[in-house]
């Protein structure tokens, strides 16, 4: 999610300035806004004031007032604003730290930072600087990380792992939560404590079930913050952090009934039973209503082609909608966001153009991220301002019982689970896992609005334990990771290979689970995707896309990359191995059933022998080469003379004389077509247009640029089929055009790259969209 | 289980295909049971009808079926059946192998190699362009997709994984190419464990 960008070959002296200059400014920053509270402090007095002359109007005429302050009207928005730029400059600042970036996870920092400014606002004001009000958290600042999390959430991992996902989340919290409630109850008994005021037995056994139940759950915010540094391999990182996802449910029905049993005063075996159908309510619930926003979303993407700008609009408003609509009733909202992003992302990319994409993708990182920095500040800020007990009994039998809690937990369940599992959990993934359980905001939000008599020992508690985790391990899980060499994350992207097979074996297993008579993982998979393909994707998605299968789109994309990295190469970047421009030469296939009265200009080309083709592909293939080297010689930064050149003219000269023979004869007889192919392939590297083209490629490629290559190939006398711009972009001369100018409009809508875009492939957001 | 024990005498080399294959007794006789439900004559070999009237919607059926017959022969018997099966039983972890044993019908080479003959139809050690292009591809992706889409795909693919350049994946390379998916999972059926 945050990618970090290591500050590039800057001087030491140039660094530490800039650094100094950020410092300067987010002291200025910070400043400016005790000042400005300090001066509206002032000024409300002076407004209250100057309301009652304006009855008497005549009496007092003063002055017009040149400059004034009113700093009451604006002063919600001005202080949010200051805060979200202060974090947001924390954050800078952070990253331009390698060394502390890489030793301590970014929640720590900021966290820290929270008890800073915590710490300087109250000594500088009297007033309560803004809390983490409970609304606000979970409104404003929880749904763009759960969004962000469920839209891009790997799916195909995620389902074939449900199982044990939902164990842990459901099972492993209740675990957690009784055992911690009822020992820390058993710990109250049993402790006298002569240091504290409060006596600990006095603690009824429902509020410590209570407690019990907030700080079992493991917090997604936290477990991405701190996962998403560490890189571990998907398996692990999808079981930590599916059930830091999934347990909200959990806690949500934990929460209520308990609330509800404190109130009322006694238990009986019926609200047991009403607690447990309640907890199918509530995740089957959030589930189903998130699916249902999620297929309405779709369905509204499919209308989207004239009204692209508001496309991602939909997307978000849609997901809140289905968070909030979840929380109105109960249900468990983060369940249903996840639902909701989901199902709708497969339709939704479908549809919408490749800006949107981006749009989306980008607003919700940074959405995600700016709320995870204020999150982990505001616990700061928290941590100081609020009226903590301090009790060390309670505190440490907190902490180790959480710690005992969550291993016994995870190792009983590994135990069950590896018995239905076909790659089993060894032992450092346990590890991992239970490692990996860091309590965050969310229980301290809920222990925020707790009403019980002993809040203030319970939330003390609640910060220790989120402290503990987050700083403790959230600072040795890296170093762990590296000693017990855990498997890391494959950042590699997905092959056409990989996806083909993968597909083969899909098939393949089907037919053998068919064969054996067994309805397993396969068969329902297989059944999920007819269906999908039969009626849903018709419904859900316009156009000719809803027949596209997923090995096309897919390839698409690869394609569309290279050809997007072999516009930008003119900046010398290396090119990718595979050659797109052989293939789209391929693709320059004749229309076989064009009509007989083709305009002139059209060139219909016959298919070729297989022994010219080999030719061709190993002409072309060296000439790309040639080409490269010739790029990289024409870097925009250095114009060094490339030895090379000279001798490469030469060839040039021979190539190009050889072109326009073969020329003329093309002009005249359709069969040497074949070397219509051949010199057409020339007209890219052998065109003296080249250089200067890729010159201007080096710039933010343009459609515009592109389109030069184009003009050359027509003054040549070739045209082909589609007058396109992107050379990469049409891959498919195929019988429909309106398909292809489809595809045009969405790939050339956005150029858009991203070294780290590939959301389907791994998990910095990637994942494989399923059909 | 004893009454496994007893049925096992029924199933023709029961104890010789417990050990070659690694089922386990209970595993084999639901085996013999779906071999014995498939051959609707009870003639005690299998044809290729009743094998494909199971995999009638799969794009990939006759494959799949072809990969049970040996090169010429026309039936399949029981022990046959269970062999190719056991490529998919499950593997299992920390397995020390002596080194006489002959490698387990299910270990990850075997499965691979299991799928590249599915692909390597005429048995050349080499997956072609044709053989990729014309017939997988064409099979998974049924008439959706043009001729011109078919070969920039195949050649894509040959051209990713061909390391010596010898226009064509041989077996080494279809590993190579495979070597991050887990085959171990995706090649295993639970029902076989």
């Amino acid at each position: 999610m945050f990618s970090r960008m290591a500050p590039r070959g800057r001087s030491g002296l140039g660094r530490s300035l800039a650094e100094l200059g950020l410092l300067l400014l987010a002291i200025l920053v910070l400043l400016d806004g005790t000042v400005l509270s300090l001066v509206a402090a002032i000024s409300s007095e002076s407004d209250t004031h100057e309301a009652k002359p304006v009855t008497h109007k005549n009496t007092s005429k003063k002055s017009f007032p040149v400059l004034g302050i009113k700093y009451d009207d604006v002063s919600v928005p001005f202080e949010i604003a200051l805060w979200v730029l202060l974090a947001s400059l924390m954050k800078l600042g952070f990253h331009l730290i390698p060394r502390l970036s890489n030793v301590v996870p970014e929640s720590c920092l900021l966290i820290s930072v929270g008890l800073l400014v915590g710490g300087i606002l109250k000594l500088a004001r009297d007033e309560v600087p803004p809390v983490l009000s409970d609304r606000i958290f979970f409104l404003c600042l929880l749904p763009p990380i759960i969004l962000d999390a469920g839209y891009f959430l790997p799916i195909r991992p995620f389902v074939e792992n449900i199982g044990t996902i939902l164990m842990f989340a459901v099972v492993g919290t209740l675990w957690n939560a009784f055992f911690v409630g009822g020992l820390i109850y058993a710990v109250c008994q049993i402790a006298q404590d002569q240091y504290s005021d409060i006596d600990l037995s006095t603690i009824g056994i429902l509020p410590c079930l209570l407690f019990g139940s907030i700080i079992s759950a493991v917090d997604p915010v936290a477990v991405l913050a701190v996962f998403e540094e560490i890189h571990i391999n998907e398996l692990l990182h999808i079981l930590v952090f599916g059930e830091s996802l999934l347990n909200d449910a959990v806690t949500v029905v934990l929460y209520h009934l308990f609330e509800e049993f404190m109130d009322s005063g006694s238990v009986s075996a019926v609200d047991a039973i009403l607690g447990l159908v309640s907890f199918l309510v509530v995740a089957l619930g959030g589930v189903l209503v998130g699916a249902f926003y999620g297929i309405l979303a779709a369905f509204t993407s499919r209308f989207t082609s004239h009204t692209r700008v508001i496309e991602p609009l939909f997307v978000f408003l849609y997901s809140y909608m289905a968070y909030l609509s979840a929380e109105v009733f109960h249900l468990s909202g983060i369940m249903s966001l996840i639902a909701c992003g989901a199902v709708m992302r497969p339709y939704v990319e479908a549809n919408i153009s490749h800006k949107s994409h981006t749009t989306i993708k980008y607003f919700l990182k940074m959405w995600s991220s700016v709320s995870e920095t204020l999150i982990f500040i505001f616990l700061g800020v928290a941590t100081v301002e609020g009226e903590h007990h301090w009790d060390w009994i309670f505190l440490t039998s907190t902490v180790i019982l959480c710690l005992v809690a969550r291993i016994i937990g995870v190792v009983g369940l590994t135990f069950i689970i590896n018995k239905f599992r076909i790659v089993k959990l060894t032992t450092k993934d346990q590890f991992i896992i239970a490692y990996g359980g860091l309590r965050g905001a969310i229980a301290f939000s809920l222990g925020f609005i707790l009403h019980s008599e002993h809040k203030r020992i319970f939330l003390t508690a609640i910060i220790t334990i989120i402290f503990f985790t987050v700083f403790v391990q959230g600072m040795t899980i890296k170093p762990l990771v590296e000693l017990l060499a855990v498997k890391k994350k494959n950042e590699a992207k997905r092959s056409i290979n990989e996806e083909i097979h993968t597909r083969f074996l899909d098939h393949l297993l089907t037919g053998i689970e068919d064969i054996c008579g067994h309805y397993g993982h396969h068969h329902w998979k297989n059944k999920l995707n007819r269906f999908n393909k039969k009626y849903v994707k018709k419904i859900l998605i316009a156009g000719d896309r809803s027949k596209e299968p997923h090995l096309i789109a897919f390839y698409h994309k690869l394609e569309m990359k290279n050809a997007i990295q072999m516009v930008e190469s003119g900046g010398g970047s290396k090119l990718n191995s595979s050659f797109p421009s052989t293939v789209s030469m391929q693709n320059i296939q004749p229309k076989i059933q064009s009509p007989p009265s083709a305009r002139p200009s059209e060139r219909v080309l016959p298919q070729l022998t297989k022994g010219r083709e080999e030719e061709i592909r190993q002409i072309l293939r060296t000439n790309l080469q040639k080409t490269r080297q010739r790029l990289q010689s024409y870097n925009r930064h250095t114009l060094v003379v490339d030895p090379d050149e000279e001798g490469f003219d030469d060839l040039f000269l021979k190539k190009r004389r050889r072109m326009e023979l073969d020329w003329k004869v093309c002009k005249t007889s359709s069969h040497k077509s074949s070397n219509a192919i051949y010199s057409q392939a020339y007209v890219k590297p052998g065109a003296e247009n080249v250089p200067t083209i890729q010159i201007d490629l080096a710039s933010p490629q343009s459609p515009d640029s592109v389109r030069l290559l184009d003009e050359v190939v027509q003054d040549q006398g070739l045209t082909m089929s589609l007058p396109s711009s992107s050379r990469g972009a049409y891959k498919t001369s195929g019988k429909d055009d309106g398909r292809d100018q489809q595809t045009l409009l969405r790939c050339l809508s956005d150029p858009g790259p991203d070294p780290d875009d590939d959301d389907d492939e791994d998990y910095d957001d990637d994942e494989p969209v399923p059909t | 289980m004893g009454s496994s024990r007893s049925s096992l005498r029924r199933v023709p080399d029961g104890q010789q295909l417990l050990q070659e294959t690694g089922f386990s007794a209970a595993v084999l006789l639901r085996l013999h049971q779906r071999f014995q439900f498939l051959d609707k004559d009870s003639r005690g070999h299998l044809r290729s009808e009743d094998l494909e009237a199971e995999l009638s919607e799969n794009p990939m059926g006759d494959r799949i079926v072809g990969a049970f017959f040996q090169p010429g022969q026309e039936t399949v018997d029981f022990p046959s059946f269970v062999r190719v099966l056991a490529h998919f039983r499950p593997t299992e972890k920390n397995r020390t192998r002596g080194g006489e044993q002959p490698e387990p019908a299910n270990s990850r080479n075997r499965k691979l190699k299991f799928a590249f003959q599915l692909y390597d139809r005429d048995r050349d050690g080499k997956i072609s362009r044709t053989e990729l292009l014309q017939q997988v591809l064409r099979e998974m992706l049924g008439l959706q997709v043009t001729e011109e889409q078919l070969q920039s795909i195949a050649e894509r693919a040959i051209q990713e994984a061909d390391l010596d350049r010898d226009h064509a994946i041989c077996f080494d390379e279809f590993r190579k190419s495979l070597e991050k998916v887990n085959i171990d999972h995706k090649m295993s059926v639970r029902f076989l464990e």
